[in-house]
């Protein structure tokens, strides 16, 4: 090879080891923000701040070589101010304390490199991505049980809900697995080796697992008060007693992948500064959300109906229109009344900013506003908005949407995938029998029936579709950008998925089947989402009168 | 004293490891051999024959500093230099180590391109 060549290689393996190590980058970030999170302002932090303080010098040791020189020392600068709490002698953070470091922990973000540092040769290999890209890849679950016969039951289960699992027998077991890969999600039993071991106990003194910064969840038998405690600051997810309730255990689990997955928060920013604009968008899309810049104001709700962003970030003072004008417009729509709408601007005379809030709007940041102040403002306020809306529009037993909510989001697919020339697929699936099951079992039963459906189907369709419960054992789920025969396909594996779970209710198993009825956008090109789904329910009875256990899909009658 | 070759490298974290690896072979064209672990350094160290060790300082497990003195109990091994790469450099700190008997101390982050010279140079004063 030629110097020049190897030269070149050289390069290339770099930057490839570079954008390795951004692509972790947002994890990690991630893990430390989840950390703070758990800071409570008491003497228990001192386990939390230990570990952020290793998590922070180890990102202050690396950063550098990967071409994150500011990471390193932003870290630098964390790892130091942790370190001086900690070499307190009573430990008690404040709120402004833990809202320092919460600030500056999201304002890492900031700090790392949009671009890779070989734009020309790596177009796309630096660029951080906007969220963790395994959401539509199997999960693994590693179960550390030393009872063979209950690991024997739990395992399978879990596999019929898409899980990888792997057993081990104990935590010394475990920690020689991890050192060659690592799970998605850990369930441990509190009492292994008959009871001589309690995993709590290990747990707290084992760095390379508490490393792993992966979920955990416990099973114990034993409902003991120091266990639970430990589990807490071993930043545990979920506490199982035995007998295991196995649907509420998946979907637990369930829950916490979708957390990870959840969607990157959007952001619309209004200004007609339009070099501000971009650098707040770049800030924004650096932490990992999507930023777009309205082009003009008259557009305003049509990009807000495309884009649906959770947060507005609005200048006060545009040459066209005030911002007032804008907020005033954006709330004269009924779906609108929700989101969140905060002005921007060098005004700091407070009555005006008071009567400008007057007007349609949540908050006021004042101008020059840091990197980090508004990544940290635009992220806290959408997290406190998306906690919201999942109160208001989701189903409590199964988290799923609610009735009102699965319907607007199929006419909004609906009329989405008529603009972009796509197919939508909507399903109508209902349980069979379930009035049978609350009779025979009785309604907590039923709920758990219940609770597996949503499951199987948040575990079986992808990320981007979109499931409701429609009605007491009836769901909906859309399927943007899926033709008939790809929705056919995957409903079909639910179908038979769904027919091979086995319930339990005092010893006796027994299964549940359940009908579908289809309807694709494709067929019926001029009907809108509330008539699909009158379509899909039509297909649905018929399934349920061809024998149920089946699918049906709808087509138009033939013109006569 | 004879050229500097053979480099262990003791490191936890996967990410360094592998950019110091590439840094130390193709930059300086030295034979490198990497361990995760101060154990393993202590286990393998011996039948790889360094001229030089680097060692991280902070590892779960066995630490930088008790895995030199563990290394320093191998008498093969008993004169080999070791340098500390760590991401805490006070003067304060160097000295510490230099106590210890290390023979320098490499700063973290590194710069991938001019580690492989700093490593030279320390080896230059070593000689």
């Amino acid at each position: 090879m030629t110097s020049a060549g190897a030269e070149q290689a050289l390069k290339d393996r770099l930057a490839q080891l570079r954008a390795r190590y951004l692509q972790q980058l947002p994890d990690d970030l991630a893990a430390l923000s989840a950390l703070q999170g758990r800071l409570a302002g008491k003497e228990q932090d001192r386990a939390v701040l230990d570990e952020l303080q290793q998590r922070l010098h180890k990102l202050a040791g690396s950063g550098g070589s990967f071409g994150c020189a500011e990471l390193s020392a932003a870290a630098r600068v964390l790892e130091q101010r942790i370190g001086s709490w900690l070499g307190a002698k009573a430990l008690a953070l404040d709120a402004a304390s833990r809202q320092w470091l919460a600030d500056e922990i999201a304002g890492l973000y900031c700090t790392v490199p949009a671009q890779s540092m070989e734009p020309s040769e790596q177009s796309d290999a630096g660029v951080l991505p906007e969220a963790p890209r395994t959401a539509d890849s199997v999960q693994k679950v590693w179960l550390v049980e030393d009872d063979a016969e209950l690991a024997g039951q739990l395992g399978p289960q879990l596999q019929s809900f898409n899980y990888e699992v792997r057993v081990f027998d104990g935590i010394d077991a475990l920690k020689r697995a991890v050192e060659g890969e690592q799970p998605d999600l850990l369930l441990i039993d509190v009492m292994l080796d008959e009871g001589r071991e309690n995993a709590t106990a290990r747990l707290v003194d084992c760095p390379e697992l508490k490393a792993l910064g992966c979920p955990l969840i416990f099973l114990s038998d034993k409902d003991d008060f120091p266990s639970r405690v430990r589990a807490v600051q071993l930043g545990a997810q979920g506490y199982f007693l035995k007998p295991l309730d196995v649907p509420r255990l998946v979907s637990r689990i369930s829950q916490i992948f979708d957390e990870r997955h959840a969607p990157a928060q959007r952001v619309l920013i209004v200004d007609d500064d339009a070099d501000l604009a971009e650098h707040m968008r770049l800030v924004l899309t650096a932490a990992g959300m999507e930023a777009r810049v309205l082009d003009a104001p008259r557009n305003i709700m049509d990009t807000i109906a495309a884009f649906r962003p959770e947060l507005v970030l609005m200048d006060l003072y545009m040459p066209e229109y005030a911002g007032t004008d804008l907020a005033g417009v954006i709330r004269q729509h009924e779906a609108c009344t929700h989101l969140p709408i905060v002005y921007l601007s060098a005004e700091t005379d407070i009555e005006r900013q008071i009567e400008a809030m007057g007007r349609g709007a949540d908050d006021f940041l004042t101008k020059p506003i840091s990197d980090v102040q508004l990544v940290a403002a635009a992220r806290s306020r959408i997290a406190r908005a998306r906690q919201l809306e999942e109160r208001i529009s989701k189903d409590s037993l199964t988290g799923l949407l609610k009735h009102a909510s699965i319907k607007e989001a199929a006419s909004r697919e609906v009329l989405r995938a008529r603009r972009i020339g796509q197919p939508v697929t909507l399903a109508m699936l209902d349980i069979d029998h379930f009035k049978r099951v609350n009779d025979f079992y009785g309604h907590a039963v039923g709920d758990v029936v219940i609770m597996s459906t949503a499951t199987l189907l948040r575990q079986r369709l992808r990320q981007s579709d979109i499931i409701g419960r429609y009605g007491g054992e009836e769901f909906v789920a859309v399927l943007p950008e899926c033709d008939a025969e790809n929705a056919r396909r995957v409903l079909e594996d639910i179908r038979r998925n769904f027919a091979a779970l086995n319930f339990n209710h005092r010893d006796e198993r027994f299964g549940c089947t359940i009908s579908i009825g289809m309807v694709c956008s494709a067929d019926y090109p001029e009907e809108d989402g509330t008539n699909l789904l009158v379509a899909a329910d039509e297909a649905l009875y018929r399934a349920k009168r061809g024998g149920r256990d089946q699918i049906q899909q709808a087509f138009p009658a033939p013109a006569s | 004293m004879s050229e500097l070759q053979r480099i262990l490298y003791v490191e936890d974290e996967p990410d360094i490891q592998a950019i110091a690896a590439l840094a130390l072979e193709t930059v300086g064209g030295y034979a490198v051999k990497t361990c995760a672990s101060g154990e393993e350094a202590v286990r393998d160290a011996e039948a790889f024959a360094p001229d030089l060790i680097l060692l991280d300082v902070m590892m779960p497990g066995m630490d930088g500093p008790t895995t030199l003195e563990a290394l320093r109990g191998i008498p093969a091994l008993a004169e080999v230099p070791v340098a500390f790469m760590t991401a805490k450099v006070q003067p304060s700190e160097i000295a510490h180590y230099k106590s210890l008997g290390a023979r320098d101390v490499i700063a973290k982050p590194f710069d991938p391109m001019t580690l492989s010279d700093e490593v030279r140079r320390i080896w230059q004063g070593v000689a």
